[in-house]
């Protein structure tokens, strides 16, 4: 008798705990997003607090059905999130790199010089290479 | 009690999406748009899971499933097609 | 990593059909995950006859998971309390990281869980698998060196010892 009421009631205080939690997590990143001055400071920092938010919500929704169905549905999406987010924020933060997006006026980039002498070697080698393509094609 | 909590938090996801379509608006370049898309995503699958939660329908679940592939998918396009105009 | 997955699929289907037969426990999520994570667990000692280096690696996987996780959260924290007060206490930096690792899969494991964890993300790896550009956040004093000793000591370490 006294065991069901718990039951039911405990479940649904530790469902309400971690999606308030979630909800507290994305709320914060949201905030940022607007705030921050830079784009790269907003990419490290934003995107992994809202997978740790949805992670959260989808937690507290598999406690609550309670269902192994449910559970294993739950799982799946937490783990795709968590494998694609960082491939997803990898790319992006390469194409910004790449494409001279600038920095933060505070932000120590004195290593830099050391990456963007790389990619200046490959682009210098890369025209040239496309320009022989170029002269050879009509020949 | 509970479901008081459930429309609290489905109001705060609510702003959350104003202030990321506000980012999406204004970001001075093409990568912070695909960032705030990318949390565009994240914000309607938390929804969809409370949503589900709120009307005690096991079957809304699936459509997060999808959402999450094709947000993927979309933002990995994004990058790849910003790189290739780059250069 | 084959024997693993093998277990975990073992674990599965024994748990399937622990419920599909016997009505000994209610069927629900609890219960079932109880019932999976004992079957996984009870087929772990037998490993060390067939596989001897699994049995070495469970528990440094199960250790470098709840460290993980550790620093996710007291990362997510650290980055909430600079958003929410109006002053930046951050000092980001541009840091060039240097690989022992060799591995391509241990390379993916150390970008992927550089980039989750909050305030560090992996922009590129140049291209003799070298060298990790990593753009983080909160690196005190210009101490670049610091910042990468913790990195290597914290994640590189323990990817070292669950890999060979």
């Amino acid at each position: 008798m006294l065991e069901n009421i718990d039951m039911l009631l405990v479940k649904e205080i530790i469902s309400s705990v971690f999606i308030l939690a979630g909800v507290a997590f994305m709320l914060i990143a949201s905030i940022g997003l607007l705030r921050f001055p830079d784009f790269y400071i907003r990419m490290s920092a934003i995107t992994k607090g809202a997978t740790l938010g949805v992670g959260l919500i989808l937690c507290g929704m598999g406690i609550y059905f309670n269902q192994p169905s449910m559970l294993l549905k739950v799982i799946a999406i937490i783990s795709f999130t968590f494998i694609t987010a960082p491939v997803a924020a990898h790319v992006i933060g390469r194409t910004a790199v790449q494409n001279r997006i600038p920095f933060w006026h505070k932000t120590n980039t004195t290593e830099l010089q050391d990456y963007l002498k790389h990619t200046l070697l490959e682009e210098k080698v890369s025209p040239d290479e496309a320009a022989d393509n170029n002269h050879h094609t009509p020949e | 009690m509970f479901h008081y909590t459930l429309m609290i938090a489905i109001a705060a996801l609510s702003a959350c999406l104003v202030m990321t379509a506000i980012r999406f608006a204004i970001g001075p370049t093409l990568p912070d748009r695909v960032t705030s898309f990318d949390l565009f995503v994240a914000n309607v699958i938390g929804i969809i899971a409370i949503y589900a939660e709120l009307t005690d329908n096991a079957n809304y679940i699936d459509v997060a499933i999808i959402l999450s592939l094709f947000g993927f998918l979309g933002s990995i396009s994004f990058a790849y097609y910003l790189m290739k105009t780059s250069r | 990593m084959k024997t693993f997955l093998l277990h975990i699929i073992i674990a599965f289907v024994a748990a399937y059909q622990f419920f599909l037969h016997l009505q000994v426990l209610p069927y629900n999520a609890t219960t079932a995950s109880g019932v999976f994570f004992t079957v996984f667990f009870l087929l772990w000692p037998t490993s060390l006859l067939y596989h001897p280096s699994y049995f070495r690696k469970l528990p440094k996987a199960i250790n470098l998971f709840f460290f993980f996780v550790k620093e996710v959260l007291l990362a997510n924290l650290k980055i909430a309390y600079d958003i929410i007060t109006p002053n930046y206490i951050m000092r980001p930096a541009f840091l060039a990281l240097p690989l022992t690792l060799k591995d391509d899969v241990g390379i993916t494991l150390l970008a992927c869980m550089i980039s989750l964890t909050p305030g560090s993300l992996s922009v590129d790896l140049r291209e003799d698998k070298g060298v990790l550009y990593v753009h983080t956040l909160y690196v005190k004093n210009n101490e670049l060196e610091q910042m990468k000793k913790f990195i290597k000591h914290g994640f590189e370490r323990r990817i070292i010892e669950l890999i060979t």
